[in-house]
């Protein structure tokens, strides 16, 4: 499966809505366009980060047409990383990307996998973000490093999860709290492999949703002041036996300001799977305050 | 020529099914696994096993196919109200839509699998007056396309009030289908095998059932499956049975008797998935006939990788797999894909093993036995449609000690401009070899580490070899593709490239990433790192030949190659029509 397209498609046509894509609460609804893009001459409201492009590798710029083929522009930077995945973008319109590999680890060499980048938001122009900590076990087996971000606007955290270094009987993935801004490592949960990141406050709390890469659980840690962790994961619920496969994994969250949370899942078996063969399905939960749980609507 | 199969027939030998991790060869020990997995067992896609019902059925198929309406009708009781329903959807040209295929106007196979009393629920939307202790609903499901006709009928006014239709689902089955579904599973040689026993209905566990009904069970061949179930103590045997093709699928034990976090359902992806990565992923298997031993296991990217091969206890190879296949789309610049073939679960592959490894006798044309062939195949989801791929890899071992290393596509790819560049990669096992290429009437050694392609001006000997590959313990004659060997091959127009082996630096003996890039249309397929810039001398070496062979595909009528097409059977459903394009290189025994 090119995870490519399982978070690529998540971000296929991410339009400036882009920024909600992933967390739509409005508490944590503050990420800002990149000024870059006026500045070429693409207009924000029309226009799109994507990592999707057949044919392309690393990120794109997609601006929409009224009519016929979209525009498209590459900065000769944005393909630094080779293939590309998962996009974030901050309330200063700087936007982080996550390499991963499309069919093949050519373009991809795995000990490079734990890399994030950043496209400057004034000068358009990527460059290294943080370079994560590459695992000590990286195998043949497992081509993937980082596979999530999310971004908390109060504390101006990027988390990042990668699941670099992990196996079938070895479940060492991480998800990191970083700075933003400098790029430090603030905290980190280790032996754990992530797929797909939210933030939601349904609960009261705010939470770090992670959907787990191996299995089809949910999990959540609460989020402190400062952004970092408090506590351990907890297994919030399961997509298990739901859907037309029955064991998806989380790609994306999407939570409203109503109590609902959309759940986007995926077939994913750490393998390099076409992204023609990607089908993604749609589950929606509903917070019961009552019972404190979510309940699975459809 | 001797060694050529005038018709390349291969028979199965083995089981049918594959129980433990046991594929008829004698294996293995398997301890750290789970063991549902290990003792799950996968039955033969294409094994000949059928039953006297199942031609019953297929029979009764075929007789409702030749009608001017091809629909087989409600197969159990109804009431005469509910005859007529029947007939007055069939009437309806949007209930009947999909009866046809528009290309071919051949009949898909459509069966009523529901009158039912309608309910309140069912005439959402209907405006107009109804009875409703008249109306029906009733479901018709289309085999071949996975989809469900619903028409809400009015038996009262003979009208049909409301039709929809429901893509990729199946309505609730009738129960001669269900017990159709049981009768399968308890007459299939690997329930009892699992069982230990002939199980009856009484053994079935009707409450998990009706759960297993709920959606099929077959996500890949997206046929209508079900899964009986058996109980034997606190275990349930899941039997997953495609009432599409009338045959088990597999089965697998789950252990029912423990409360704690839920399993995923047995399906027949994760009973595939879990049975290859048990069995073959994880562990070597071993593999002894006709004079030969070897190893094999599945690998994260190269593929059925062969190791430790003996013929009559004298080593030939150190090890054979397939490292990359290379697909190139002409007509769109630069694009196509590196593809790696391998194990379904953490792997660098992008077409994945399905099936286990099978063993199968090779037969010439005589029928005799004249050796055996392991093979594998990896296919994408959804194959053959647009984009998908299916790779089938095959090692050749003869009686007289002749061996070769085969591949192929069987399509489809997402062009008929596809040119397949698989890689070979092939280490001899002696350590003191020497490479000699056919040239002005003798053999030539090649002194130095390069590479050559086959063309118009190659020279063969008589017999048709190219190479040699001479050492202390004998050696090998190098037979490559020409189109000679029966099998459906027009050639190989391979790269052929000649590396030396050293220990002390891993040059492809394990695991190899993606040696190359999709579209390159010369030598720089990928093997060329290991003997530029700085080219080693290969004489009296350990040596490893690159084999890259060239396969332009083609979807001309009458002239498929690579290529893969459904077409509609007898039965209204599709079968798929393969055209490989196999290559690869014969090796041939020097007799001193």
């Amino acid at each position: 499966m090119r995870l490519s397209i399982i978070i690529v498609s998540a971000l296929a046509f991410a339009l400036f809505s882009s920024c909600k894509e992933e967390v739509e609460f409005q508490s944590n609804d503050c990420r800002k366009l990149p000024t870059f893009v006026k500045a070429i001459g693409f207009n924000p409201a029309r226009t799109a980060f994507s990592t999707s492009e057949k044919k392309t590798m690393g990120l794109v710029l997609v601006e929409l047409q009224k009519q016929g083929e979209p525009r498209r522009y590459q900065h000769p930077s944005w393909k630094m990383g080779g293939w590309m995945g998962p996009i974030q973008l901050d309330q200063f319109g700087n936007c982080f990307v996550g390499p991963v590999p499309v069919v093949n680890v050519y373009n991809n060499p795995t000990s490079k996998q734990n890399t994030v980048y950043k496209v400057d938001s004034e000068s358009g122009v990527m460059s290294v973000f943080a370079e994560l900590p590459v695992s000590d076990s990286i195998t043949s087996v497992n081509p993937y490093g980082i596979l999530g971000l999310c971004y908390l606007c109060e504390t101006n955290t990027l988390y990042v999860s990668s699941v670099m270094g992990s196996d079938r009987t070895h479940e060492k993935g991480t998800v990191y709290a970083i700075d933003a801004t400098s790029g430090e490592i603030l905290d980190k949960i280790t032996g754990i492999d992530i797929l797909g990141m939210g933030i939601s406050y349904a609960s009261g709390q705010r939470k770090l949703y992670m959907g787990s890469a191996r299995t089809s659980d949910i999990y959540a840690i609460t989020l402190n002041k400062k952004g970092t962790f408090s506590g351990k994961p907890e297994i919030m619920l399961s997509l298990i036996n739901l859907g037309p496969r029955g064991d998806d994994k989380v790609r994306r969250f999407r939570f409203t300001q109503y109590g609902g949370m959309q759940i986007f899942g995926v077939e994913f078996n750490f393998n390099l799977t076409a992204p023609t063969e990607k089908q993604e399905t749609v589950y929606e939960f509903s917070w019961d305050d009552t019972e404190k749980k979510w309940q699975f609507v459809k | 020529m001797k060694h050529r199969l005038l018709n390349f027939l291969l028979f199965i030998f083995v089981t049918a099914v594959f129980s433990s991790c046991d594929n008829g060869n004698g294996v293995t020990v398997h301890k750290g696994y789970d063991e549902t997995a290990i003792e799950s067992m996968i039955a033969e896609a294409d094994t000949l096993v059928t039953f006297p019902f199942v031609a019953e059925r297929v029979n009764k198929i075929k007789d409702a196919l030749r009608q001017p309406l091809p629909v087989l009708l409600y197969a159990d009781s109804a009431s005469d109200k509910q005859r007529f329903a029947e007939s007055v959807a069939l009437k309806d040209s949007v209930f009947t839509q999909f009866l046809f295929d528009p290309a071919t106007h051949l009949p898909f196979r459509n069966e009523i699998f529901g009158i039912h009393q309608a309910r309140e629920s069912d005439m959402a939307g209907i405006k107009a007056a109804y009875n409703l202790a008249d109306c029906y609903r009733v479901e018709m499901y289309n085999y071949a396309l996975n989809n469900t006709s619903v028409a809400i009928v009015d038996a009262g006014t003979q009208r049909v009030l409301n039709r929809f239709y429901l893509s990729q689902t199946q309505p609730d089955l009738p129960p001669a289908l269900i017990t159709l579904a049981n009768k399968i599973a308890m007459e299939s040689p690997e329930v009892e095998k699992a069982l230990g026993f002939k199980p009856d209905e009484k053994k079935l566990l009707a409450q998990y059932y009706k759960t297993s009904l709920n959606q099929t069970r077959c996500e890949r061949s997206r046929h209508l499956c079900v899964a009986p179930t058996f109980l034997l103590g606190e275990k349930t045997l899941w039997a997953i049975v495609d009432l599409t093709d009338h045959r088990l699928v597999g089965v697998r034990w789950i252990y029912s008797g423990k409360t704690g976090p839920a399993s995923p359902l047995v399906s027949e992806r994760k009973l595939q998935d879990d049975k290859i990565t048990a069995c073959f992923c994880e562990q070597e298997q071993k593999l002894a006939r006709n004079g030969w031993e070897m190893k094999y296991m599945l690998t994260s990217s190269d593929g059925l990788r062969i190791s430790n091969v003996l013929y009559n206890g004298k080593p030939v190879l150190r090890n054979a797999k397939l490292v990359d296949v290379h697909v190139n789309y002409s007509g769109s610049d630069g694009f196509g894909y590196s593809d790696a073939v391998g194990c379904p679960f953490f792997s660098q592959a992008a077409v994945l093993a399905w099936e286990p490894p099978k063993v199968v006798d090779l037969l010439d044309d005589s029928k005799n036995k004249i050796g055996f062939v392991l093979e594998q195949t990896f296919r994408s989801e959804g194959w053959p449609t647009p984009c998908s791929y299916n790779y089938r890899q095959r090692y050749e071992f003869y009686n007289d000690g002749r061996f070769r290393i085969t591949a192929a596509s069987l399509g489809r790819g997402c062009s008929s401009t596809a040119t397949y560049r698989p890689v070979f990669r092939i280490a001899f096992a002696d350590d003191h070899s020497s490479f000699y290429e056919w040239k002005n009437s003798s053999w030539s050694q090649w002194e130095k580490e390069q590479w050559q392609l086959q063309g118009a001006a190659t020279l063969f000997t008589p017999e048709g070899f190219q190479y040699k590959i001479a050492g202390n313990s004998g050696g090998y004659f190098m037979e490559p593709g020409k189109g000679q060997f029966n099998d459906g091959g027009r050639g190989d127009y391979a790269y052929v490239y000649v590396s030396k082996h050293d220990n002390a630096r891993d040059e492809g003996e394990s695991d190899l990433v993606t040696i190359g890039p999709c579209c390159n249309a010369d030598y720089h397929q990928g093997p060329e790192k290991f003997i530029e810039p700085n080219a080693e001398n290969i004489q009296n070496a350990s040596l490893v030949v690159w084999y890259v062979a060239q396969l332009r595909n083609d979807d001309r009528k009458g002239n498929e190659y690579c290529w893969a097409e459904n077409v509609l059977n007898s039965k209204g459903v599709y079968e798929t029509k393969i055209f490989p394009c196999f290559c690869g290189p014969m090796f041939i025994p020097v007799k001193n």
